[in-house]
């Protein structure tokens, strides 16, 4: 019994911990004192603040259309070539695959300079374009492979079946194995898009003039002093990011009941 | 027919990515590697060694010791902090165990520079922490918890620790329960049992967790920027320096291929003890 | 799926848009130099869109206009060595300076100086010199000189720039050599004082030294005269104190980056920031040093009362300028990664 309760005590610290900075952030956004240091008194005078920061809003605008845009591709992209990597085989298959897992495991510096580097090389503008790019350059690998443990986990008999109906190739892949990919797509796609939310690393180096992100602009706002609007839009992202999550929680769990009804 | 042309069609997306966006970029610092920097910023195409042998000065020799320090203890902190942790959900009710690993994932849906800015206002000097230890009595003066290497590492472990626990509870969440009562039954005492028979089946686990903590902590140079007071060098601080203010691209991308073999030796390692290339990322 | 992808041509098409736009300039310059409402009152005023980027040394600037695509960047605000060395660098485009009508409200005695003589390729914006700010609510000490920071008790307790030229020259200039010294024997002594004094370094920062100030991380600070204006802001028990081997002194000037594509519009923002209302603006939120005739007839008392914004013509003048050393930064780069 005792033990038990230690248990449950560790664990509990352990939650305290990962909580502990988020809750000081929303608790401090609606603090009267611009110091962080003490809590004074409530006030929405940082929200207020907030909204006529214009450029605070507009990488806000930039790191949505970032993180939307390079998601999409990505997805895209990724399924596809789960697809391919598990149904054909082709010269160097191996070799492309061995590629795949670099951007997954390398240090994100090394592919932030080698990115910009390139960039450098073939003149680019470093811009929206390059951000994307990079973007989708550390999304696919995650996309494929989630993707690819569905895909391996399917009867292979599936193909063969299909083709003794006659179909192709491209109507194989829409409508006998596409639809069964869908929880693979969803979870590939989400982890895409919170990783791009959350880059810092890759995007302080492939990001152009006209292209301040969300991360970038916390990281110069926070360098430059105390700044308490950074409290109230860390608190903003937190209720839209926690709202979203629960909704697609309860959403999922409405229709494991159904199944269950049924 | 139709079936080749569709083969081509959904095989060259992927070909293309990996070698423009993957094989292009690193071979290109691999050259670059090789090659001289004037004395401002531009590149001269002249093959030579010392980018690499510059590593070897006892300065560079420093950032890299310092680095791998940093990287390790956080490391084997992260391990202490998620192995029990991991252990103690996997005896809750499964229902419990999702519900609480999904808590964990949660707050790094976030960005990670918010959250280290939540540690900045904890951990400064007149923070949160050191305010409320200081009106309890607990402390007569104020504790030095960042603008030093403690700062950086809980910098560290903060934002890598789901990395450590992820792995981690879904290799021990598959041991099978009759093998640890078998034990028990076998009179082996519950020490015994953890050593030979839970801490062998996790190995993999464990390695993959010390692989993604261990090599994102030797780039995050933002944390040490933010919680270190730029007293520490980093290696990501260094490679971030030589792209960005000491102009000399050859040298940073020497140090880049260097932790990337580094990566790739370790890499190596992991899959000999059985690890699965697919499993890696928090998958 | 439609629906999605016409989501998605939309969403191409903003980026596109965000692109296309002629009427922009791309601004890079130092955090903390311009508030963000005078470059909204510019964008108004004028309809042009301003892309304001930051960086927190020179160096930073330099590889940032070396390595990007020419026309990335238009306006930039280096400082006097880094202009000298951009101009030899060819990275800088001539001024016309008939596009800029109040050209002359600019003080005479920062124009015409070594690193650009004739200001053919720059214009200051505005100048700073290296400070020591104090607690004077924790500490009592008599500080005169940067020998006194390596006082022991001072452990943990000082936050220097994180700026590699400005502190070792800080260092040269404690053991009573140049600021620009290549000799080895004085760096080698330099890099002695530097790693005595880190044992006292409680953090290297550039952005802004002076929230350690205010929220008490540390009781001393060496920074630009502004920062350590604006902490006194906060806290009026913060002694400024003019050290005795003449601090540094810092022009940072207008300059036009080879290739910009926005020229018109960079000259449209130098003439808007000349005005000498905005200036003012600009001196009151950031007080740095004023360059500009007309904006001295303006500054509020506030402002000159400031002992670290308001500084004294002959501390100016006595104070030593960073100078382009060649080559030679190679020892400084190792130096400063030493005893980082």
């Amino acid at each position: 019994m005792k033990k038990r309760i230690l248990k449950n005590i560790f664990i509990i610290l352990v939650y305290a911990f990962l909580y502990l900075p988020i809750i000081i952030l929303v608790v401090f956004s609606f603090n009267t004192s611009k110091m962080n240091i003490t809590f004074e008194g409530f006030t929405l005078k940082w929200y207020q603040t907030l909204f006529s920061n214009r450029s605070l809003l507009e990488a806000f605008f930039n790191t949505i259309i970032v993180a939307v845009t390079s998601t999409f591709i990505s997805t895209v992209i990724g399924t596809i070539s789960a697809y391919a990597l598990n149904r054909y085989n082709f010269k160097g298959k191996g070799f492309i695959m061995k590629l795949l897992y670099i951007p997954i495991v390398i240090p994100e510096i090394v592919l932030g300079i080698s990115l910009l580097s390139v960039y450098t090389l073939l003149k680019l503008d470093l811009g929206m374009m390059t951000l994307i790019l990079s973007h989708i350059a550390f999304s696919i690998p995650f996309v494929i492979i989630s993707v690819k443990t569905i895909l391996d986990d399917l009867n292979p008999n599936l193909y063969d079946a299909s083709k003794d109906l006659g179909a192709g190739g491209l109507e194989t892949f829409r409508h006998i194995i596409l639809p069964s990919l869908i929880p693979g797509i969803t979870s590939g796609a989400m982890l895409a898009f919170t990783l791009s939310l959350d880059d810092v690393v890759i995007s302080y180096f492939t990001a152009g003039p006209s292209s301040n992100t969300l991360p970038l602009k916390i990281y110069s706002m926070i360098k430059t002093g105390i700044t308490p609007e950074v409290n109230a839009l860390s608190t903003i992202i937190l209720v839209v990011t926690f709202t979203i999550i629960l909704l697609f929680t309860l959403k999922q769990m409405r229709s494991l009941k159904k199944e269950v009804v049924r | 027919m139709k079936d080749k042309l569709f083969k081509k069609i959904i095989t060259i997306p992927v070909i293309v990515y990996a070698l423009v966006l993957i094989l292009l970029p690193l071979i290109y610092i691999f050259i670059l590697s090789f090659l001289k920097s004037d004395s401002y910023g531009g590149v001269i195409n002249v093959f030579n060694l010392g980018n690499y042998l510059k590593i070897f000065d006892m300065v560079y020799i420093k950032v890299f010791v310092q680095s791998f320090l940093i990287a390790l203890v956080t490391t084997l902190i992260c391990i202490l902090i998620a192995y029990p942790f991991c252990l103690f959900i996997s005896q809750k009710k499964k229902k419990t165990q999702t519900l609480l690993m999904a808590l964990v994932i949660l707050p790094f849906l976030t960005n990670s520079l918010i959250r280290t800015y939540g540690w900045i206002v904890l951990l400064r000097k007149e923070g949160v922490i050191n305010t409320i230890l200081l009106n309890l009595n607990i402390i007569d003066n104020p504790l030095s918890l960042m603008y030093n290497n403690l700062g950086i590492i809980i910098g560290m472990v903060y934002t890598l620790l789901p990395f450590m626990i992820l792995p981690l509870y879904s290799s021990i969440s598959k041991i099978d329960n009759r093998l640890i009562e078998a034990s028990k039954d076998l009179g082996a005492g519950s020490m015994a049992t953890f050593f030979k028979v839970i801490v062998p089946s996790t190995v993999t686990g464990l390695f993959n967790g010390s692989l993604m903590v261990f090599i994102p902590c030797i780039g995050y140079f933002f944390i040490a920027d933010l919680l270190g007071g730029g007293k520490l060098m980093l290696l990501g601080n260094l490679i971030k320096n030589q792209f960005l203010t000491a102009r000399n691209w050859p040298f940073g991308a020497a140090i880049s291929i260097t932790l990337l073999i580094i990566t790739f030796v370790l890499v190596k390692l992991y899959k000999k003890t059985g690890g699965k290339m697919d499993d890696l990322g928090g998958f | 799926m439609k629906k999605i992808i016409i989501c998605f041509l939309l969403l191409l098409g903003i980026t596109g848009c965000g692109k296309n736009q002629e009427d922009t300039l791309n601004v890079l310059n130092w955090s903390s130099y311009i508030p963000d409402s005078i470059i909204e009152d510019f964008e108004e005023e004028t309809g042009i869109i301003v892309n304001y980027s930051t960086y927190s040394s020179n160096e930073e600037l330099l590889a940032k206009i070396s390595s990007a695509k020419e026309g990335t960047y238009d306006l930039i605000f280096p400082s006097d060595y880094m202009i000298e060395l951009m101009i030899n660098r060819d990275l800088l485009e001539p001024l016309d300076k008939s596009k800029l009508v109040n050209i002359n409200n600019l003080k005479k005695e920062y124009l015409n100086l070594d690193y650009d003589k004739n200001n053919t390729y720059s214009l200051p914006f505005l100048a700073t010199t290296t400070v020591i700010a104090v607690n004077r609510d924790h500490i009592k000490d008599n500080i005169t000189s940067y020998n006194d920071l390596l006082n022991p008790n001072y452990k943990n307790n000082i936050v220097l720039l994180d700026d590699q030229r400005i502190v070792i020259g800080m260092a040269n200039q404690a053991l009573g050599y140049s600021m620009n010294t290549t000799n080895d024997l004085e760096l080698k002594k330099a890099e002695e004082f530097l790693l005595d004094l880190k044992k006292n370094v409680k953090a290297y920062d550039s952005d802004s030294p002076k929230t350690l100030l205010i929220t008490n991380e540390v009781d001393i600070g060496v920074m630009w005269n502004a920062e350590a204006a604006l902490a006194l802001r906060e806290n009026p028990n913060i002694e400024i104190i003019f050290p005795k081997e003449n601090g540094a002194l810092s022009i940072d000037n207008y300059a036009i980056v080879k290739g910009a594509k926005h020229k018109d519009n960079a000259y449209k923002f130098i003439d808007y920031i000349l005005r000498p209302e905005v200036m003012k603006q600009i001196i009151e939120e950031y007080p740095y040093i004023n360059v500009n005739e007309e904006t001295e007839k303006l500054l509020s008392s506030e402002y000159l009362a400031n002992k670290a914004a308001n500084i004294p013509d002959y501390i100016i003048n006595q104070a030593e300028m960073v100078q382009n050393i060649g080559s030679n930064i190679d020892k400084y780069d190792k130096l400063w990664a030493l005893i980082k």
